[in-house]
């Protein structure tokens, strides 16, 4: 008990711990929040750099960038409606609207609060529950994985626009760029046109810094005349009752953030698109419409996402699975420092788990102390003109893609994304969507030859084995509803029973 | 009572129809992987997400049967000079034609000249000739980048 605690406590104690984890904090608040930079991005280059350093050092930093990160993509996501991470992308359905209405300081403080509330029920969580989650997600198959990731870019479809259609469009997209490149299995090229370059596949990020800068720099043109909205900074801290207000669904959006963050490649933007699903349809009064600058709307995702980042450590550390792809590259920094993540971690190095609990509980303090501090000069950035702020974008996009590979080609594949995203923007499809599709698409197509696989190739017993499992069973039904609730069948049925 | 009608934007049906088009691309692209029309290869997956786009961009151009043209175009050249008055404003087509060949140039003349010259140029041009203070904020910008992506993150710049 005593050595746990100690390990718990290490990096409260440890002056040079306590000043990595606070600096990993503040730069990946403005890591996340820069477009072109990704905490992804951030962690890789820290390996390089960090693997002469003590592991405990090495993880103190790169866990307060990670926590950091998370909660610095919602504060572009609020100020200029360029999410800096994929989990930032529903705070935007309300973070922006909210900013626009000069709420941008009071949207900004209560992101904070919530996050590090939905942060620290993750770190709990974690801690309590770890070693039990462990052996439920052993028992995961692939199938379930698959409907997993079904039913989360079904939620982004139905949630991220009026038309249902073009969200399944843009997920569809997304899918196929993500799986374009050579076939992991097989190692047949696909959808590469004949490119060589193109059989390393298109990463992600360049996608989406084309998406959500260049498309969105050069729909800002529109308005290049359009004074930026003042933004209200001097209501940064959130009343108390607020707080309290919002507590309820704060705690259930943590729980759902946490038990997605859990599940193997899902990670915060799965968790914050569950919880603002849900929160969209169990608040019955919302601040104000959804999309329109709902509190509600901005409190589920930001609480959800960062109590995925405890629940992503859970089959990292406990399992050897990222969570999300920011802790695949902590799994490589723990194997370049000679450990073992997975089962055994906990029995032969059990100080790193417990030094990780307790470094992430620190992290969430100072993310409230330098959230709450650093908005007034952050804020500043929405006041720059949007002549200056447009060039910047693109120049920043340009070093965020270069610097991902060093690869020029990149750069103008970033600039193809980012004029198609400007022209599906201007016809009514959301960027998010396809994002998700890219991030998404190949564990679906992994998942969904697992599961083929494991049932011979024969169709008939894979749908079987979709409704024979129960946790399969449980996902094909909500899949089912999802999809029942965005048809007509829906209002029918509604007219039907009120008329009863 | 009155239904609210939906306005389709200018452009918005041909954009519609591209998309079908890139479908029906994408899926015959798809099919050509070895395997398309078997359940577990690696065209099954690719074949599946090209039909999903096939029929959800059909389902697109079908919900234009509930949408109606804005009432002041009459005619399909007043539309597409409503589009390309909505979409190719003098200060869009300046700064995508600047962003293309910033790009280009960044390859042959180094990134910190070319992007000077760009961030100058553009921040000139935009900011409507206030040569000086544009200047300064070029010069201060490129400081920036210079210290956070050289200096900080040490990040390999084109």
């Amino acid at each position: 008990m005593s050595d746990t605690l100690s390990f718990l406590l290490m990096a409260w104690l440890n002056p040079g711990l306590l000043g990595l984890t606070a600096l990993g904090v503040l730069a990946g608040i403005y890591i996340g929040a820069i477009p072109g930079l990704s905490v992804t991005m951030a962690v890789s280059i820290l390996i390089s750099f960090t693997f002469s350093w003590h592991i405990d050092h090495a993880l103190a930093l790169m866990v307060g960038i990670y926590v950091g990160g998370v909660y610095g993509g919602s504060r572009t996501a609020i100020l200029l409606n360029i999410p800096g991470a994929p989990s930032a992308v529903t705070t935007a359905f309300d973070g922006y609207p909210l900013a626009q209405r000069g709420e941008a300081g009071r949207a900004i403080g209560l992101s904070t609060v919530m996050s590090v509330i939905g942060g620290l029920i993750g770190v709990l969580v974690l801690a309590g529950t770890a070693p039990y989650l462990s052996g439920l997600a052993l028992q995961f198959a692939p199938r379930d994985y698959f409907l997993i990731a079904v039913l989360g870019l079904l939620l982004v479809s139905s949630l991220s626009g009026k038309s249902l259609s073009r969200g399944i469009f843009s997920v569809a997209l997304g899918g196929i760029i993500g799986l374009v490149g050579m076939d992991m299995v097989t190692a047949q090229p696909r959808l590469t046109l004949g490119q060589m370059e193109l059989l390393g596949g298109i990463h992600y990020v360049v996608v989406m810094i084309g998406l959500f800068g260049v498309a969105e720099a050069l729909y800002q043109l529109h308005n290049l005349a359009k004074v930026p909205v003042k933004q209200k900074v001097d209501k940064i801290v959130p009343p108390l009752n607020m707080v309290l207000k919002f507590l309820p669904l704060s705690v259930r959006t943590s729980v759902i953030g946490v038990i997605v963050g859990a599940l193997p490649g899902t990670g915060g933007d799965i968790a914050s698109l569950f919880a603002y699903d849900h929160a969209k349809r169990s608040v019955k009064n919302p601040t104000r419409p959804f999309g329109e600058g709902a509190y509600e709307g901005l409190v589920a995702p930001e609480t959800a996402n960062n109590a995925a980042v405890g629940g992503a450590y859970v089959p990292m550390l406990t399992l050897g699975m990222p969570g999300d792809a920011v802790t695949a590259v902590i799994i490589g920094a723990l194997v370049i420092h000679g450990l073992n993540p997975g089962p055994m971690l906990m029995i032969e190095t059990p100080h790193i788990f417990w030094f990780t609990v307790g470094n992430l509980a620190l992290a969430n303090i100072f993310l409230l102390v330098f959230g709450l501090t650093g908005i007034k000069i952050f804020s500043k950035i929405v006041e720059v003109p949007k002549a200056v702020l447009i060039p910047l974008i693109l120049v920043l996009c340009v070093v965020g893609t270069y610097s991902i590979n060093s690869n020029m080609t990149e750069v103008y594949w970033m600039l193809g994304f980012g004029i198609l995203g400007y022209w599906l923007k201007v016809f009514g499809f959301q960027m998010g969507p396809i994002i998700l599709g890219v991030i998404l698409g190949p564990l679906l197509d992994e998942s969904y030859r697992q599961a083929m696989s494991s049932v011979g190739d024969r169709g008939g017993d894979f749908l079987l084995a979709l409704v024979t499992n129960p946790l399969s069973l449980v996902l094909t039904s909500v899949i089912t509803l999802v999809l029942l609730s965005n048809t007509p069948l829906k209002g029918w049925l509604s007219r039907r029973f009120s008329r009863s | 009572m009155s239904k609210k009608i939906e306005r389709v934007q200018a452009g918005e049906k041909v954009f519609d129809w591209l998309l079908l088009l890139l479908s029906i691309g994408v899926l015959i692209e798809a099919y050509r992987i070895d395997g398309g029309l078997r359940l577990n290869s690696a065209g099954s997956f690719p074949v599946g997400l090209a039909l999903v786009m096939l029929a959800s961009s059909l389902a697109i151009l079908v919900s234009h049967r509930y949408k109606r043209r804005d009432e002041s175009i009459k005619s399909a050249l007043q539309e597409f000079q409503v589009f390309l008055r909505d979409h190719f404003r003098p200060h869009i087509v300046v700064f995508s034609i600047a962003a293309i060949i910033y790009l280009a140039a960044i390859v042959w003349a180094s990134f910190y000249i070319s992007t000077f010259i760009f961030l100058a140029a553009m921040f000139i041009y935009f900011r409507q000739g206030r040569v000086v203070s544009s200047l300064i904020i070029t010069a201060a910008a490129i400081a920036v980048i210079y210290v956070l992506f050289t200096v900080v993150f040490r990040v390999y710049l084109p």
